[in-house]
C-alpha cells in the first residue's frame, strides 16, 4: 500500500498521539517534546483538574514508583503512571505554570534571587539522593519557576535517559555524584558573567572531572553556598589576602564604622582637653 | 506482560511475530532475517542509489539487487556492531559502498574508459539529499508495510468496519469527512467512530513497531528507532 507525502505525515501524527481510552485523561495540547517523549497538557476528567500527561516510549522502569513517592516542595508532585492501551507508558504529574530556567536565567534578577533558586534546587535534590532517587538528567530544561517564586525539579531517574552535554558528569556510570556534578553546571548557569569568584569555585568544585574531588554530599554543597551568603570564606577557593581583608570589611562594616566614629571622637576630646 | 516485547500493549490483542535482527541471525535465521530487512529497505536502498549515483530506474534495480544478493552471500549480519552505528545507517553506507566498488570495476572492465552514468530525465531529481531521501523512504515503506499487516489482520478477525472507518478518515488524501458523516455512513453512533478509529490506530502502531523490531538489534536501538520515527 503506497501512502503520499500527506497522507504520510497525518499517519505520523495520528500514530504518536497517545491512546488515552479507558484513563481518566483527555489532551488538551502539547507542551514540549525531548529525547524520552511528550510531554501534553491534559484534562483529569474525573477531578477535573488539569495535569501534565508525559508520555514515555519505553516502559518505566521500578524506581518511578519511588519517583511517585517523592513529597517535596521542590519536586513536581507525580499523581499517577501506568500503561496506555498501546502499551507506551505515562507519568500524570501536576501541571506546573511558570518559567523554564532558561527563560528565568535570561532575566533580570539579583544574585541573591539567583542563589535563593539554585538553592532550593539543590534541596529538592538532597531529598531525593536521601531517598535513594537519583535525578539523572539535571538541566536548565528540567526546572520550572513560578509565578511566586517556587522552584520545581522535573523529569526524575528515568534510567534511560544519558544526561545531557555540558550538564552531564564525564563518568559512564551516574551516581548522586553525578547530580552533584549537573548542579554545579546549573550554579555556573544561573551565575552567568561576571560572577563573584568564590561562586566560581564552588561551581568548579561541583564539576570536577574527578568525582572525589567533587562536593561528597549535596550538603556539603549547600554548606559552602551559605558560606558565601553569610560573607564567610568558602572551602572551595583559597582567597588572596586583598581578597579576604575586603570580604572581613564587608561583612564587619558596622563594627568597623562604630569603631572609627569611637576613634574620631576619642580624637577630638584629646585634642578639646589639650587646648 | 511486558508492554515492551509484546504487541498490543497489556491487553494483548495478538502475539509478536518477528524477533530483533540480532535474535534472528543468531538463531541461523539469517534468511528470515533478510527477508525482513529487504521487505523495508529494498525500496529506499534503491532510491538512494538513484538518486546518489544519478542511475537510471533499470541500473538502480540491479544494482539494488545486487547488493541485497551479495549482503545474503557474506556475513552481513556478522559484520553489524550495534555499538557503532543503527541498522539502518550500517545498511545506507554498505548499500553506498557496494555502489561505488561496482563503478570501479565497472570502470576496469572498460579498461579505464569513462563511465558516464545515465541521465536520469524521467527520474524527478529530489531537492533533498540521498540521505534524506533513504530516510523519507524508509518511512513511507515502514507505515506502507505496516498498513498491509493491519488489513491483513483486520480482514482475519472481523474488522474490516474498523479498516473501512479508518480507510475513510485517516488514508483521505483530502477532504477528510468527519465524525458524524462516518456515523450516519455506518449506521453507528459517534463514539464508535471514534473508539474504532483510536483502535485502529493503536493496532498500526503495533504493527510499525512489529517491523521496527525485526529489523532492528535489540530494545535500545528500536526506542531510538521510534522516537526518531515520530520525533
Amino acid at each position: 500500500m503506497e501512502v503520499s507525502d500527506s497522507i504520510l505525515e497525518h499517519l505520523r501524527q495520528v500514530t504518536l498521539l497517545p491512546d488515552l481510552s479507558g484513563t481518566r485523561y483527555e489532551i488538551e495540547s502539547e507542551i514540549g517534546r525531548g529525547g524520552m517523549g511528550v510531554v501534553y497538557a491534559a484534562r483529569d476528567r474525573d477531578l477535573d483538574r488539569r495535569v501534565a500527561l508525559k508520555i514515555l516510549e519505553f516502559p518505566i522502569a521500578g524506581e518511578a514508583q519511588l519517583i511517585g513517592r517523592l513529597e517535596h516542595p521542590g519536586i513536581v508532585p507525580v499523581f499517577e503512571t501506568g500503561t496506555l492501551p498501546d502499551g507506551r507508558c505515562f507519568y500524570a504529574m501536576k501541571l506546573v505554570s511558570g518559567a523554564r530556567l532558561d527563560r528565568y536565567a535570561a532575566e533580570d534578577h539579583t544574585l541573591t534571587e539567583r542563589l535563593r533558586v539554585i538553592r532550593r534546587i539543590a534541596e529538592a535534590v538532597f531529598f531525593a539522593h536521601s531517598r535513594g532517587v537519583i535525578h539523572r538528567d539535571l538541566k536548565p530544561q528540567n526546572v520550572m519557576v513560578g509565578a511566586f517564586g517556587e522552584v520545581y525539579v522535573m523529569d526524575w531517574g528515568v534510567e534511560a535517559v544519558a544526561g545531557t552535554a555540558g550538564y552531564r558528569a564525564p563518568e559512564p556510570a551516574l551516581d548522586p555524584l553525578s547530580d552533584i556534578y549537573s548542579l554545579g553546571a546549573l550554579l555556573r548557569f544561573l551565575l552567568g558573567t561576571p560572577a563573584p569568584p568564590a561562586l566560581r569555585a564552588v561551581a568548579e568544585k561541583a564539576m570536577s572531572a574527578d568525582p572525589q574531588l567533587r562536593y561528597q554530599s549535596v550538603s556539603a554543597l549547600l554548606a559552602d553556598i551559605d558560606r558565601f551568603e553569610q560573607g564567610h570564606a568558602v572551602e572551595a577557593w583559597s582567597e588572596p589576602a586583598w581578597h579576604r581583608i575586603r570580604r572581613f570589611t564587608s561583612r564587619n562594616a558596622v563594627l568597623l564604622w562604630l569603631l572609627v566614629a569611637y576613634t574620631l571622637v576619642k580624637f577630638f576630646f584629646f585634642f578639646w582637653k589639650k587646648f | 506482560m511486558d508492554a515492551d516485547t509484546a504487541i498490543g500493549g497489556p491487553s494483548g490483542q495478538f502475539p509478536s511475530t518477528r524477533v530483533s535482527l540480532l535474535e534472528a541471525a543468531a538463531s541461523g535465521l539469517s534468511e528470515a532475517a533478510m527477508d525482513q530487512v529487504i521487505a523495508l529497505y529494498w525500496k529506499p536502498v534503491y532510491r538512494f542509489l538513484r538518486v546518489k549515483f544519478q542511475k537510471s530506474n533499470e541500473d538502480a534495480k540491479d544494482l539494488t539487487q545486487g547488493f541485497f544478493a551479495s549482503a545474503l552471500q557474506r556475513d552481513f549480519f556478522a559484520r553489524f556492531d550495534p555499538a557503532k552505528a543503527s541498522f539502518r545507517t550500517y545498511l545506507r553506507m554498505a548499500a553506498e559502498r557496494y555502489a561505488a566498488n561496482e563503478y570501479a570495476s565497472e570502470n576496469r572492465q572498460k579498461r579505464g574508459g569513462e563511465v558516464e552514468f545515465e541521465s536520469v530525465d524521467e527520474f524527478e531529481i529530489a531537492a533533498e539529499s540521498p540521505e534524506n531521501e533513504f530516510e523519507r523512504e524508509w518511512r513511507r515503506q515502514l507505515f506502507s508495510l505496516a498498513l498491509a499487516d493491519l488489513r491483513t489482520h483486520c480482514a482475519e478477525t472481523g474488522k474490516q468496519l474498523q479498516f473501512r472507518i479508518f480507510e475513510d478518515y485517516d488514508l483521505a488524501d483530502r477532504d477528510r469527512v468527519s465524525y458524524s458523516d462516518l456515523a450516519a455512513k455506518y449506521v453507528i453512533p459517534e463514539t464508535t467512530v471514534t473508539n474504532y478509529l483510536a483502535w485502529v490506530r493503536r493496532t498500526l502502531r503495533a504493527f510499525i513497531t512489529d517491523r521496527l523490531r525485526a529489523t532492528t538489534s535489540g530494545p535500545k536501538e528500536l526506542h531510538e528507532e521510534m522516537r526518531r520515527l515520530w520525533k
